[in-house]
């Protein structure tokens, strides 16, 4: 096992850089989530500590070591890719076995390894059968399966729960932590589902535009997020940002508040406004309420509420839990100080 | 009633395709005595007599044993080397890779009967004319870009994650081509082998220009034999035709399933 760190790490494609200055350090066993909108470079840097993509800036050390012109071979990684990428003509077993039988392995050692991984991914029945045999489910714990028989340094995951359904998703990411805690391998995983990044990481990398926004824990990244955008991406629903009066009131440029750090309320220090939009969702009650010069805010309330649309309601802002963000998108100096959540 | 005229119109069409075929075949198995009836006429007695001739005084036995070591060398050697560029162009990144692309458009744009004479040339200055190997050289090279070609286009439908998944795994190239991609690649392997045979079998201008050894020679010139300036060898140039195409019949038949298959692939799916 190693940990993975970048050093001013960026990457160019011709002349346009799509990665820009990338440090970052990740211990020996952590489970590091990079997350981050469509196109902001999870997977260039993902395919970078892989070896599938050239480094083109800084330094990047597996293991202490640099790895910049190491082949993927010579890096000890293993990766699950978003296609799953199995190889169609080579049975279950061959596919997971594939990398131990090109090490030159004994018949005898890949077998048992092999049989080893499908006992915990319960592919047991599966050894046999062609990929095109399998569900998606299946295709996926394969893919996992061929990545753990390697027992690599790093274990690197490409959104690989985004084309299977809801129900399943949740499934495997459970399987996903608790394989992670079993083998205790770093792991480095990329997602644009924050959903997933919260419940998995212990540490989240948030990229934007080739940047990265912020590194911290899911709690850190939630209580104090570092910018406005971080703020607005994790969380769900999304935290409601507003500028104007009720802004300048606070002293600021612009106002961040969680959903579920509004509630219903009357008195001078609430906002009035006309529920347009009601969610039921049981354990919770999603309003969107608009409010005359801040727009219609998303108001998320604990249990079942029996407010209808065309509602007049006034909304509290949770004081210990207001966000404020100066016209550059970066948290009050003075909140920072404070410390806030 | 239209259905009517559509299965007139393509009897006709498959009767004057078949008809040739069945006149030779025809000849072939006739006893010189019946040659005086019409050619549509069927034999009477059948007889194989012209086909023992041809084989043996004809020297037709040594002509197939040549052409099928040409036609299959070709065919297997093709594979090989056809596999292993397109395998490069597409998977690898190497300078220089631009020109070869070039080099291989230049090569599918250029006949072969506008570059015979210095074909000739280079072969007879590496000293191979009059050798198999000569033309198997010049057979691979003239069609090496075609195939170059199909190869190309079937590993760009290969997904890159695959050879990607594969380098992880910690296959060199060498082992990806060889356990990765080329098993995944039967059908343009099947049908480089298919059509390189064929080319190879049938073609004459090739092995008329570069073996005039008669013990060297091919089928295709063999049944030039046949035809003298005052004489014409009727029932041993059928025989000979019928011999020449039994195994590209054969082919034809083993493989009409893929042949089918590859002339409407992805029509419909
Ligand atoms: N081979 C490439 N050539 C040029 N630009 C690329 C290439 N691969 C990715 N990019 C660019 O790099 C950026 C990051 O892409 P990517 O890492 O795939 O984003 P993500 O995985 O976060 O959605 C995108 O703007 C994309 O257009
Ligand atoms: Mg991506």
């Amino acid at each position: 096992m190693a940990g993975v760190e970048l050093k001013n790490l960026s990457k160019s494609y011709g002349d346009v850089e799509v990665l820009h200055d990338i440090n970052l350090s990740i211990a020996d066993g952590e489970f590091v989530v990079f997350v981050g909108p469509s196109g902001c470079g999870k997977s260039t840097l993902l395919r970078m500590i892989a070896g599938l993509e050239e480094v083109t800036g800084g330094d990047l050390l597996i293991g202490e070591k640099r790895a910049n012109d190491l082949s993927p071979r010579q890096r000890d990684i293993a990766m699950v890719f978003q296609s799953y990428a199995l190889y169609p003509q080579m049975t279950v077993a061959e596919n997971m076995g594939f990398s131990l039988s090109l090490e030159k392995r004994s018949k005898k050692e890949i077998a048992e390894k092999v049989q080893e991984a499908a006992d915990a991914l319960k592919l047991g029945p599966f050894l046999n059968r062609k990929p095109g045999q399998l569900s998606g489910g299946q295709r996926q714990r394969v893919a996992i399966g061929r990545a753990i028989v390697r027992n690599p340094q790093v274990f690197l995951l490409d959104e690989p729960l985004s084309n299977l359904d809801a129900a399943l998703r949740s499934e495997t990411r459970v399987e996903i932590s608790e394989l992670h805690q079993r083998m205790g391998v770093t792991m480095i995983y990329v997602t644009h589902d924050q959903v997933e990044a919260m419940t998995m990481a212990d540490r989240i990398v948030v990229l934007n535009g080739g940047y990265i926004e912020q590194v911290g824990s899911p709690m850190d990244l939630y209580n104090h997020p570092a910018t406005e955008f971080v703020a607005g991406f994790i969380g769900s629903p999304k935290m409601n940002f507003i500028k104007g009066r009720y802004a300048v009131a606070a002293g600021t440029t612009t106002l961040g508040v969680r959903p579920e750090h509004l509630t219903i309320g009357e008195g001078d220090d609430t906002w009035e406004g006309k529920v347009t939009l009601v969610e039921r969702l049981g354990h919770d009650t999603i309003l969107y309420v608009r409010v005359p010069d801040a727009g219609i805010l998303t108001v998320s309330l604990n249990g079942q509420h029996n407010q209808n649309v065309g509602d007049t309601v006034r909304l509290r802002p949770n004081p210990d839990f207001i966000h404020r963000f100066d016209d550059q998108g970066k948290p009050n100096a003075a909140d920072l100080v404070q410390g806030q959540g | 009633m239209g259905r009517w005229v559509l299965l007139f119109i393509l009897g006709v069409i498959a009767i004057l395709m078949v008809s040739p075929l069945v006149l030779t075949v025809f000849t072939s198995l006739k006893p010189t005595t019946e040659l005086v009836n019409p050619p549509w006429y069927p034999p009477i007695s059948l007889t194989f007599e012209h086909y023992v001739r041809v084989w043996t005084e004809g020297g037709f036995s040594r002509y197939f044993f040549n052409t099928l070591l040409i036609s299959v060398v070709d065919a297997i050697v093709m594979i090989v080397i056809a596999s292993l560029a397109a395998y490069a162009m597409v998977f690898m990144e190497f300078r220089g890779k631009l020109v070869l692309q070039v080099l291989f458009l230049i090569g599918l744009m250029i006949p072969v009967t506008a570059i015979v004479l210095p074909l000739f040339q280079i072969v007879r200055s590496f000293g191979l004319l009059n050798t198999h190997l000569g033309v198997i050289f010049a057979d691979l090279a003239l069609a090496v870009s075609i195939f170059v070609f199909m190869f190309s286009s079937f590993f760009m439908g290969v997904p890159k994650a695959l050879h990607e998944a594969a380098r992880i795994d910690g296959a060199t190239e060498f082992q990806i081509y060889r356990r990765v991609v080329m098993p995944i690649a039967t059908p343009a392997v099947v049908t480089t082998a298919l059509l390189e045979f064929l080319w190879s079998w049938n073609d004459l201008l090739l092995r008329l220009l570069l073996m005039t050894k008669d013990e060297m020679r091919t089928l295709s010139v063999g049944l030039l034999n046949f035809q003298g300036t005052m004489t014409r060898d009727v029932t041993g140039l059928s025989s000979g035709t019928v011999i020449m195409a039994i195994p590209v019949v054969l082919l034809f038949l083993f493989f009409q399933r893929h042949f089918v298959r590859g002339m409407t692939a992805g029509a419909v799916k």
